[in-house]
């Protein structure tokens, strides 16, 4: 009887926080396209969030290349097909690890970021201060930063996806031999444009996603401190689970395109 | 002397104001008047509604029933930008100073200039203003500090300056010496005194510190249970018989 | 405070112009491959199939990538025109006699057309020209109908060798055959015919042999159309099988010219021939058949002949003749 209880709150809870999390994009996009904009905090959150993550996401995404090259490498010489690790990893990363990877890193950080940033000036009642000053707090924060994440994370990806195709490509340079340049040029005829755009486009999903989730959890913070924390680990985690989501959802849709 | 200060100009008029959260009643049937130039202390336990009511008043929380009037105007009937030029004319002193963490000291002064320029027309150098505010509270030298580089009490202190850099007709204090040793308290309450003579401000103040109320009410509100339940001066209030009236008191 | 701001918002632009120019560095370059920033004219071809091929897929000409597949229209059920997109300082080295085909880009490759310099001379293809298309297809059906014939030749002979064989054994009646004289010549004429046919046949098995190494030691042009392996197992068996077939064509040639020649002689056992008119009709039809049988074979070998596939060849053979008949 609890147990049953208990999954019917879970479950009416799932569905309010998806109902609160739609209410709140609808609000970002409202507030987004109405004046006035500001473009001082967009550029300050457009650096926090894109120079700011653009190590971590290029360490990663070297390892990253390093790693799917090497662990790839004896099975495509079992198959003599060594000399299409190029176009094979090329593939992969610019259309799903570099993006996805790219994403996941940054929903770790700049979610987190979003929510404890947003929660903390929640609770200290900075968010108040804000639109007692007269200024939207709503524009202030969190339009700025659901943009900022949007434009930056397509960047980002890019950033990670020609790191990695790096890091592949070292790899292909001491083992296999390859140059760097015979490496890139099977790379890019690998790749069509309908590789590129695709994920291109997903990434500004992603980026949305992640400042959407961190900016939503860091605004209905709680209170107290402990309301802190758990915004931004439930950002992080609301943030990844619905990137796979959107992830699934543009795979669906660019193969449909694939097929027209 | 009193009646001298106090015109008969309303300021703030409450009337009836109820709010609750889920199924816990907050304010229930709150009235209160405050007239230009007085300083009005609000007194009431923690999660007595205090906060829930100065909210309600520049419009961050929005009543269930009442009537809220500030300044003349009805706070539930103005749209945002009326509410915006309205909320230019209020200083707000909140209770963990609420400094911007990610912006200096001048820059957190700068923050209400941004939207209410038009009380600034003519001055495009703000630097004069974050001066005079910031000597007001005797902190011109932190102009560039990062918040977290002051102490407690120089942040109240900021706050208060950004408070009143528009130049308030009204200033509300929440919680105005909460978490400060008493010495900075007092020093605290020294410049809200001096602020109000010089800008001769209306202030409506609510807090717990018995203190504070003392020293700076001219009339005080108890707010117990939700409404209005006592009103006078301190000396009124203090020898009053009522148990709920002399909980506040005992030290 | 407000030099700190500067700092921040030249990184963040260094920052966006660098990932902008990467997403305009990689877009260009997969742009390249698709030629879409070089100077481009367009030639087409017409395909009967074009084994799904489709928009975008690569244009090689001798084996360099010069463009790629701009659009496939179907003009009718048995029409397809290839337009393709080729860069433009390519058009002086493609001649007008060059011939399209569809192939393949390795065992899991995409589909590609094949751009193959003609024999010859020829003057540069211009801006939306045709060229001759050579369809994959048209060779399978060829091999296919050579492959038809060779049964029918196959029966022939089997249908003549067993009347040979019970002719010279003596047990066939062939009055109706040796009265009609006209019917004799004939079966000289056909015998000459048939003698001459295998002949033929069994130089055009020694032509395509050659061919066929050269197609695998991929020297020749048409070693590269041939050059899908499928095919050309199938064309192997398909002359194993006429060489086999030719040698029973001889074979049964010689037995009928030693045939004829007996009953020119008078030495056959004529009178047990005259009397069977059955297996005197059957002999008759046998050699309708193999008049017929040459007739295809000929016609067979004339469409080899022009054919893309082995013209080249042929054409090969002629020079030589001439060259050789010159000195």
């Amino acid at each position: 009887m609890d147990v049953k209880f208990n999954m019917v709150q879970k479950t009416k809870h799932f569905f309010e926080e998806i109902g609160d999390l739609s209410f709140f994009a609808a609000r970002f996009f409202k507030q987004a396209v109405n004046p006035p904009f500001e473009f001082k905090e967009l550029l300050r959150q457009c650096y926090q969030v894109g120079n700011r993550s653009l190590l971590l996401v290029m360490t990663t995404g070297f390892i990253i290349g390093l790693v799917l090259t090497l662990q790839t490498r004896p099975t495509l010489i079992e198959f003599g097909a060594v000399s299409w690790m190029p176009n094979m990893v090329g593939i992969s990363i610019v259309r799903e690890v570099g993006p996805v990877i790219t994403a996941l890193i940054c929903s770790g950080k700049i979610a987190s970021g979003f929510g404890a940033e947003l929660g903390s000036m929640k609770v200290t009642e900075q968010i108040d201060a804000m639109e007692v000053s007269g200024t939207n707090p709503f524009k202030y924060l969190v339009v700025t930063r659901i943009l900022a994440a949007t434009l930056m994370l397509p960047l980002l990806v890019i950033f990670g996806d020609l790191i990695a195709l790096y890091g592949s490509s070292l790899v292909e340079f001491f083992k296999g031999n390859v140059s760097f340049r015979l490496y890139f040029n099977k790379v890019f005829e690998a790749l069509s444009f309908g590789d590129l755009i695709p994920a291109t486009i997903k990434s500004f999903f992603f980026g949305f996603v992640i400042g959407l989730t961190g900016c939503y959890k860091g605004y209905k913070t709680g209170r107290g401190t402990a309301g802190v924390g758990i915004a931004a680990n439930t950002a992080v985690v609301m943030a990844s689970l619905l990137l796979f989501v959107v992830d699934f959802v543009a795979v669906f849709v660019s193969d449909i395109f694939y097929e027209l | 002397m009193k009646e001298a200060m106090a015109s008969e100009e309303i300021v703030i008029k409450i009337e009836n104001l109820c709010k609750r959260f889920g199924n816990n009643e907050v304010l229930k049937g709150f009235n209160m008047v405050l007239k230009k130039g007085e300083n009005l202390v609000v007194m009431g336990k923690s999660g007595s509604g205090k906060s829930v009511m100065i909210k309600c008043l520049v419009g961050l929380i929005g009543p269930d029933s009442g009537i809220i009037e500030v300044l003349g105007k009805e706070i539930d009937q103005l749209d945002q930008m009326e509410l915006d030029e309205l909320r230019s004319d209020i200083g707000f002193l909140f209770q963990g100073s609420a400094l911007y963490d990610s912006m200096t000291v001048r820059e957190n002064l700068e923050f209400p200039m941004r939207r209410h320029r038009k009380k600034f027309e003519g001055t495009t150098d703000t630097l004069p203003l974050v001066r005079e505010a910031l000597e007001n509270v005797g902190l011109a030298h932190t102009m560039d500090l990062m918040p977290a580089e002051l102490s407690g009490g120089m942040k109240r202190r900021v706050a208060l300056a950004r408070a009143i850099i528009l130049k308030p007709k009204l200033i509300l204090y929440d919680e105005p010496t909460s978490g400060l040793d008493p010495i900075t308290a007092k020093e605290i309450i020294e410049l809200m005194r001096s602020i109000q003579k010089k800008y001769g401000t209306s202030a409506l103040i609510i807090t717990h510190d018995v203190d504070c109320a003392r020293v700076i009410s001219e009339r005080m509100i108890l707010l117990v249970e939700g409404v209005n339940y006592a009103e006078g001066t301190y000396e009124e209030l203090i020898r009053s018989q009522d148990p709920k009236v002399n909980a506040f008191f005992k030290k | 405070m407000a030099n700190k701001t500067s700092i921040q918002n030249m990184k963040l632009g260094l920052f966006v112009v660098l990932g902008t120019l990467l997403v305009l560095v990689a877009s260009y370059l997969i742009g390249n491959r698709q030629n879409m920033f070089v100077q481009n004219f367009s030639v087409n071809a017409v395909f009967k199939n074009v084994n799904g091929l489709q928009v975008g897929n690569n244009v090689r000409f001798s084996g360099i990538n010069i463009g790629t597949v701009d659009k496939i229209d179907m003009l009718n059920d048995t029409t397809i025109v290839v337009q393709m997109k080729v860069e433009k300082k390519m058009r002086e080295h493609i001649r007008k006699n060059a011939i399209a085909t569809i192939g393949s880009d390795g065992l899991v490759g995409s589909m590609l057309v094949n751009i193959v310099p003609g024999v010859g001379e020829a003057v540069s293809v211009e801006d939306g020209d045709r060229l001759e298309s050579y369809s994959r297809i048209s060779s399978q059906n060829m091999l296919n109908t050579l492959s038809v014939t060779n049964e029918n030749a196959a029966l022939l002979t089997s249908d003549l060798l067993r009347v040979t064989q019970s002719l010279t054994e003596g047990k066939g009646t062939l009055g109706k055959l040796l009265n009609d004289t006209k019917m004799a010549d004939d079966l000289e004429q056909t015998i000459i015919n048939l003698k001459y046919s295998s002949e033929k046949v069994s130089q055009t098995l020694d032509d395509l042999q050659i061919l066929m190494k050269g197609a695998q030691s991929d020297q020749t042009i048409t070693g590269m159309l041939l050059s899908d392996s499928i095919s050309a197992q199938k064309l192997k068996n398909i002359l194993i099988n006429l060489d086999s077939s030719s040698i029973e064509i001889n074979r049964t040639a010689q037995n009928l010219n030693q045939w004829v020649g007996e009953i020119k002689n008078g030495q056959g056992a004529l009178q047990l021939v005259t009397q069977d008119t059955v297996l005197a009709n059957q002999l008759m039809r046998t050699m309708q058949n193999i008049e017929e049988g040459t007739e295809k074979f000929n016609e067979n070998m004339e469409a080899l002949k022009h054919n893309f596939l082995t013209r080249g060849y042929f054409r090969k053979l002629e020079k030589e003749q001439k060259k050789a008949n010159e000195n």
